[in-house]
Protein backbone atom coordinates (compact mmCIF):
# COMPACT_ATOMS: atom_id res chain seq x y z
CA UNK A 1 0.00 0.00 0.00
CA UNK A 2 2.77 2.37 -0.76
CA UNK A 3 1.13 4.03 -3.70
CA UNK A 4 -0.89 7.18 -3.70
CA UNK A 5 -4.51 7.28 -4.74
CA UNK A 6 -6.39 10.42 -5.66
CA UNK A 7 -10.02 9.43 -5.15
CA UNK A 8 -12.83 10.14 -7.59
CA UNK A 9 -14.27 13.08 -5.65
CA UNK A 10 -10.92 14.78 -5.16
CA UNK A 11 -9.92 17.85 -7.14
CA UNK A 12 -6.34 19.04 -7.00
CA UNK A 13 -5.31 22.31 -8.55
CA UNK A 14 -1.55 22.63 -8.37
CA UNK A 15 1.58 20.57 -8.55
CA UNK A 16 2.09 16.97 -7.60
CA UNK A 17 5.55 15.50 -7.35
CA UNK A 18 6.92 12.35 -5.85
CA UNK A 19 8.92 9.14 -6.07
CA UNK A 20 6.13 6.59 -6.05
CA UNK A 21 3.23 5.29 -8.09
CA UNK A 22 0.24 7.57 -8.37
CA UNK A 23 -3.30 6.49 -9.20
CA UNK A 24 -5.71 9.19 -10.27
CA UNK A 25 -9.44 8.56 -10.10
CA UNK A 26 -10.33 12.19 -9.54
CA UNK A 27 -9.34 15.48 -11.14
CA UNK A 28 -5.89 16.99 -11.24
CA UNK A 29 -5.04 20.32 -12.85
CA UNK A 30 -1.57 21.77 -13.01
CA UNK A 31 1.54 19.65 -13.20
CA UNK A 32 2.52 16.11 -12.31
CA UNK A 33 6.09 14.94 -12.03
CA UNK A 34 6.89 11.47 -10.77
CA UNK A 35 9.83 9.11 -10.86
CA UNK A 36 7.55 6.08 -11.03
CA UNK A 37 4.27 5.21 -12.75
CA UNK A 38 1.15 7.27 -13.23
CA UNK A 39 -2.21 5.57 -13.67
CA UNK A 40 -5.12 7.65 -14.84
CA UNK A 41 -8.16 5.47 -14.31
CA UNK A 42 -11.47 5.63 -16.16
CA UNK A 43 -12.95 8.24 -13.85
CA UNK A 44 -9.74 10.26 -13.79
CA UNK A 45 -9.45 13.66 -15.42
CA UNK A 46 -6.04 15.26 -15.81
CA UNK A 47 -5.43 18.69 -17.21
CA UNK A 48 -1.74 18.88 -16.61
CA UNK A 49 1.69 18.46 -18.03
CA UNK A 50 3.01 15.07 -17.03
CA UNK A 51 6.58 13.95 -16.47
CA UNK A 52 7.02 10.38 -15.32
CA UNK A 53 8.65 7.07 -16.06
CA UNK A 54 5.48 5.26 -17.09
CA UNK A 55 1.97 6.45 -17.81
CA UNK A 56 -1.11 4.32 -18.19
CA UNK A 57 -4.18 6.23 -19.26
CA UNK A 58 -7.73 4.95 -19.12
CA UNK A 59 -9.37 8.30 -18.48
CA UNK A 60 -9.08 11.79 -19.89
CA UNK A 61 -5.83 13.66 -20.16
CA UNK A 62 -5.24 17.11 -21.59
CA UNK A 63 -1.61 18.18 -21.58
CA UNK A 64 1.83 17.22 -22.74
CA UNK A 65 3.24 13.91 -21.60
CA UNK A 66 6.91 13.13 -21.28
CA UNK A 67 7.81 9.65 -20.09
CA UNK A 68 11.26 8.15 -19.68
CA UNK A 69 9.98 4.65 -20.35
CA UNK A 70 6.47 4.06 -21.65
CA UNK A 71 3.12 5.68 -22.37
CA UNK A 72 0.10 3.46 -22.75
CA UNK A 73 -3.23 4.71 -24.01
CA UNK A 74 -5.91 2.21 -23.15
CA UNK A 75 -9.21 1.81 -24.91
CA UNK A 76 -11.83 4.37 -23.88
CA UNK A 77 -9.21 6.94 -22.97
CA UNK A 78 -9.26 10.44 -24.40
CA UNK A 79 -5.96 12.22 -24.69
CA UNK A 80 -5.17 15.61 -26.14
CA UNK A 81 -1.54 16.74 -26.13
CA UNK A 82 1.92 15.78 -27.24
CA UNK A 83 3.51 12.55 -26.12
CA UNK A 84 7.22 12.00 -25.91
CA UNK A 85 8.49 8.61 -24.82
CA UNK A 86 10.66 5.77 -26.12
CA UNK A 87 7.71 3.37 -26.03
CA UNK A 88 4.17 4.42 -26.86
CA UNK A 89 1.24 2.03 -27.02
CA UNK A 90 -2.16 3.05 -28.32
CA UNK A 91 -4.90 0.48 -27.86
CA UNK A 92 -7.88 -0.03 -30.12
CA UNK A 93 -10.68 2.31 -29.03
CA UNK A 94 -8.39 4.97 -27.65
CA UNK A 95 -8.96 8.56 -28.69
CA UNK A 96 -5.88 10.66 -29.16
CA UNK A 97 -5.01 14.01 -30.67
CA UNK A 98 -1.45 15.34 -30.67
CA UNK A 99 2.11 14.66 -31.67
CA UNK A 100 3.99 11.51 -30.91
CA UNK A 101 7.73 11.50 -30.45
CA UNK A 102 9.49 8.20 -29.89
CA UNK A 103 12.99 9.39 -29.60
CA UNK A 104 15.15 6.31 -29.26
CA UNK A 105 18.40 8.24 -29.46
CA UNK A 106 18.09 9.58 -25.96
CA UNK A 107 17.73 6.14 -24.57
CA UNK B 1 -5.16 5.86 19.39
CA UNK B 2 -6.35 2.47 18.37
CA UNK B 3 -9.44 4.01 16.87
CA UNK B 4 -7.50 6.33 14.61
CA UNK B 5 -5.43 3.46 13.28
CA UNK B 6 -8.55 1.45 12.57
CA UNK B 7 -10.13 4.37 10.78
CA UNK B 8 -7.02 4.85 8.67
CA UNK B 9 -6.87 1.18 7.78
CA UNK B 10 -10.52 0.97 6.81
CA UNK B 11 -10.23 3.89 4.41
CA UNK B 12 -7.22 2.75 2.44
CA UNK B 13 -9.44 2.53 -0.61
CA UNK B 14 -10.02 6.24 -0.46
CA UNK B 15 -7.57 8.91 -1.31
CA UNK B 16 -4.08 8.43 0.01
CA UNK B 17 -1.20 10.81 -0.45
CA UNK B 18 1.88 8.59 -0.20
CA UNK B 19 5.00 9.35 1.75
CA UNK B 20 7.12 10.58 -1.15
CA UNK B 21 4.35 12.68 -2.70
CA UNK B 22 4.29 16.46 -2.58
CA UNK B 23 1.16 18.30 -3.58
CA UNK B 24 1.44 22.02 -3.91
CA UNK B 25 -1.78 23.85 -4.61
CA UNK B 26 -5.43 23.50 -3.95
CA UNK B 27 -7.02 20.21 -3.00
CA UNK B 28 -10.76 19.72 -2.64
CA UNK B 29 -12.92 16.64 -2.29
CA UNK B 30 -15.92 14.84 -0.87
CA UNK B 31 -14.19 11.81 0.60
CA UNK B 32 -11.80 10.86 3.35
CA UNK B 33 -8.20 11.81 2.70
CA UNK B 34 -5.15 10.21 4.27
CA UNK B 35 -1.94 12.18 4.08
CA UNK B 36 1.35 10.34 4.52
CA UNK B 37 3.33 12.75 2.38
CA UNK B 38 3.19 16.51 2.01
CA UNK B 39 0.35 18.81 1.10
CA UNK B 40 0.91 22.54 0.81
CA UNK B 41 -1.56 25.24 -0.05
CA UNK B 42 -5.23 24.78 0.58
CA UNK B 43 -7.15 21.69 1.60
CA UNK B 44 -10.94 21.49 1.59
CA UNK B 45 -12.91 18.33 2.28
CA UNK B 46 -16.49 17.56 3.19
CA UNK B 47 -15.29 14.54 5.13
CA UNK B 48 -12.37 13.43 7.27
CA UNK B 49 -8.74 14.39 6.94
CA UNK B 50 -6.27 11.95 8.46
CA UNK B 51 -2.71 13.15 8.76
CA UNK B 52 -0.57 10.15 9.57
CA UNK B 53 2.68 10.38 11.52
CA UNK B 54 4.72 10.73 8.32
CA UNK B 55 2.33 13.32 6.90
CA UNK B 56 3.02 17.03 6.68
CA UNK B 57 0.30 19.54 5.87
CA UNK B 58 1.21 23.17 5.44
CA UNK B 59 -2.14 24.52 4.44
CA UNK B 60 -5.31 26.16 5.51
CA UNK B 61 -7.59 23.23 6.13
CA UNK B 62 -11.38 23.17 6.00
CA UNK B 63 -12.88 19.76 6.72
CA UNK B 64 -15.60 17.98 8.66
CA UNK B 65 -13.25 15.99 10.89
CA UNK B 66 -9.51 16.08 11.26
CA UNK B 67 -7.35 13.47 12.95
CA UNK B 68 -3.83 14.74 13.22
CA UNK B 69 -1.00 12.36 14.00
CA UNK B 70 1.57 14.12 11.88
CA UNK B 71 2.50 17.75 11.36
CA UNK B 72 0.06 20.49 10.49
CA UNK B 73 1.07 24.09 10.02
CA UNK B 74 -1.89 26.31 9.25
CA UNK B 75 -5.38 26.99 10.41
CA UNK B 76 -7.81 24.12 10.74
CA UNK B 77 -11.50 24.78 10.42
CA UNK B 78 -13.66 21.75 11.14
CA UNK B 79 -17.45 21.57 11.16
CA UNK B 80 -17.37 18.65 13.57
CA UNK B 81 -14.14 17.80 15.36
CA UNK B 82 -10.39 18.11 15.43
CA UNK B 83 -8.30 15.50 17.20
CA UNK B 84 -4.62 15.90 17.93
CA UNK B 85 -3.26 12.48 18.78
CA UNK B 86 -0.22 11.60 20.86
CA UNK B 87 2.05 11.96 17.83
CA UNK B 88 0.35 15.05 16.44
CA UNK B 89 2.15 18.35 16.15
CA UNK B 90 0.40 21.47 15.08
CA UNK B 91 0.97 25.18 14.78
CA UNK B 92 -2.07 27.27 13.89
CA UNK B 93 -5.56 28.05 14.98
CA UNK B 94 -8.28 25.46 15.45
CA UNK B 95 -11.91 26.33 14.93
CA UNK B 96 -14.24 23.42 15.68
CA UNK B 97 -17.10 22.60 18.05
CA UNK B 98 -15.17 19.59 19.34
CA UNK B 99 -11.44 19.77 19.91
CA UNK B 100 -9.54 16.85 21.38
CA UNK B 101 -5.92 17.23 22.33
CA UNK B 102 -4.37 14.07 23.70
CA UNK B 103 -1.50 13.89 26.15
CA UNK B 104 1.76 13.96 24.19
CA UNK B 105 0.42 16.12 21.39
CA UNK B 106 2.20 19.37 20.61
CA UNK B 107 0.16 22.41 19.74
CA UNK B 108 0.68 26.14 19.47
CA UNK B 109 -2.17 28.37 18.45
CA UNK B 110 -5.67 29.37 19.35
CA UNK B 111 -8.65 27.16 19.91
CA UNK B 112 -12.16 28.36 19.19
CA UNK B 113 -15.00 25.99 19.96
CA UNK B 114 -17.61 28.59 19.08
CA UNK B 115 -20.33 29.44 21.57
CA UNK B 116 -19.87 27.81 24.93
CA UNK B 117 -22.77 25.45 25.32
CA UNK B 118 -25.16 26.25 28.17
CA UNK B 119 -25.68 22.52 28.64
CA UNK B 120 -22.17 21.99 29.86
CA UNK B 121 -22.49 24.58 32.61
CA UNK B 122 -25.79 23.12 33.73
CA UNK B 123 -24.32 19.67 34.05
CA UNK B 124 -21.61 21.04 36.31
CA UNK B 125 -23.91 23.03 38.56
CA UNK B 126 -26.19 20.23 39.70
CA UNK B 127 -23.16 18.30 40.87
CA UNK B 128 -22.30 20.92 43.49
CA UNK B 129 -25.70 21.15 45.23
CA UNK B 130 -25.72 17.39 45.58
CA UNK B 131 -22.45 17.55 47.46
CA UNK B 132 -23.76 20.32 49.72
CA UNK B 133 -26.96 18.45 50.39
CA UNK B 134 -25.10 15.40 51.63
CA UNK B 135 -23.07 17.52 54.06
CA UNK B 136 -26.23 18.95 55.55
CA UNK B 137 -27.78 16.74 58.14
CA UNK B 138 -31.16 18.26 57.33
CA UNK B 139 -31.13 17.22 53.69
CA UNK B 140 -31.05 13.41 54.01
CA UNK B 141 -34.79 12.89 54.63
CA UNK B 142 -35.88 13.70 51.04
CA UNK B 143 -32.98 11.75 49.58
CA UNK B 144 -33.34 8.29 51.08
CA UNK B 145 -35.25 6.77 48.12
CA UNK B 146 -32.22 6.04 45.88
CA UNK B 147 -29.70 4.80 48.52
CA UNK B 148 -31.63 4.24 51.75
CA UNK B 149 -29.09 2.26 53.76
CA UNK B 150 -26.20 4.61 53.04
CA UNK B 151 -28.11 7.74 53.83
CA UNK B 152 -29.19 6.40 57.18
CA UNK B 153 -25.62 5.63 58.13
CA UNK B 154 -24.47 9.07 57.06
CA UNK B 155 -27.32 10.79 58.83
CA UNK B 156 -26.54 9.06 62.12
CA UNK B 157 -22.82 9.60 61.91
CA UNK B 158 -22.80 13.43 61.79
CA UNK B 159 -25.59 13.74 64.37
CA UNK B 160 -23.58 12.01 67.06
CA UNK B 161 -20.42 14.12 67.02
CA UNK B 162 -22.25 17.44 66.87
CA UNK B 163 -24.24 17.17 70.13
CA UNK B 164 -21.75 15.15 72.19
CA UNK B 165 -18.17 16.45 72.27
CA UNK B 166 -18.23 19.70 70.27
CA UNK B 167 -21.46 20.85 71.87
CA UNK B 168 -19.87 23.38 74.25
CA UNK B 169 -17.65 25.16 71.69
CA UNK B 170 -20.28 24.95 68.98
CA UNK B 171 -22.88 26.66 71.13
CA UNK B 172 -21.14 30.05 71.42
CA UNK B 173 -20.06 30.05 67.79
CA UNK B 174 -23.48 29.50 66.31
CA UNK B 175 -25.57 31.74 68.60
CA UNK B 176 -24.59 34.75 66.48
CA UNK B 177 -27.46 33.80 64.26
CA UNK B 178 -29.45 32.22 67.13
CA UNK B 179 -29.40 35.62 68.87
CA UNK B 180 -28.95 35.39 72.65
CA UNK B 181 -29.25 38.97 74.14
CA UNK B 182 -25.50 39.50 74.73
CA UNK B 183 -24.59 38.24 71.32
CA UNK B 184 -27.28 40.37 69.74
CA UNK B 185 -25.67 43.51 71.24
CA UNK B 186 -22.30 42.49 69.86
CA UNK B 187 -23.89 41.97 66.51
CA UNK B 188 -25.48 45.45 66.65
CA UNK B 189 -22.21 47.08 67.64
CA UNK B 190 -20.43 45.43 64.79
CA UNK B 191 -23.03 46.59 62.35
CA UNK B 192 -22.76 50.17 63.61
CA UNK B 193 -19.00 50.11 63.15
CA UNK B 194 -19.41 48.90 59.62
CA UNK B 195 -21.86 51.66 58.82
CA UNK B 196 -19.48 54.33 60.19
CA UNK B 197 -16.59 53.05 58.18
CA UNK B 198 -18.70 53.10 55.06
Amino acid sequence: MANTVIGSSIVIDGEISGDEDLVIQGTVKGKISLKESLFVEGSGVVEADIETQNVEIGGRVTGNIVATDKVELKSDCRVVGDIKAPRILIADGASFKGNVDMDHKER
Amino acid sequence: MVQTKEVGASHTENTVIGESILINGKLTGDEDLTVRGRVEGELTLTRTLIVEPSGIVKANVAVKNAIISGVVVGNVNATESVELTREGRMVGDIHAPRVIIVDGASFRGRVDMGEVEAGRLNTERPARPVVRATTRTVAPPPKPPPPPTRVEVKAKAPVRPVPQPPAPPAAPARPASAASPAVAEIGKKKIVVKKKTK
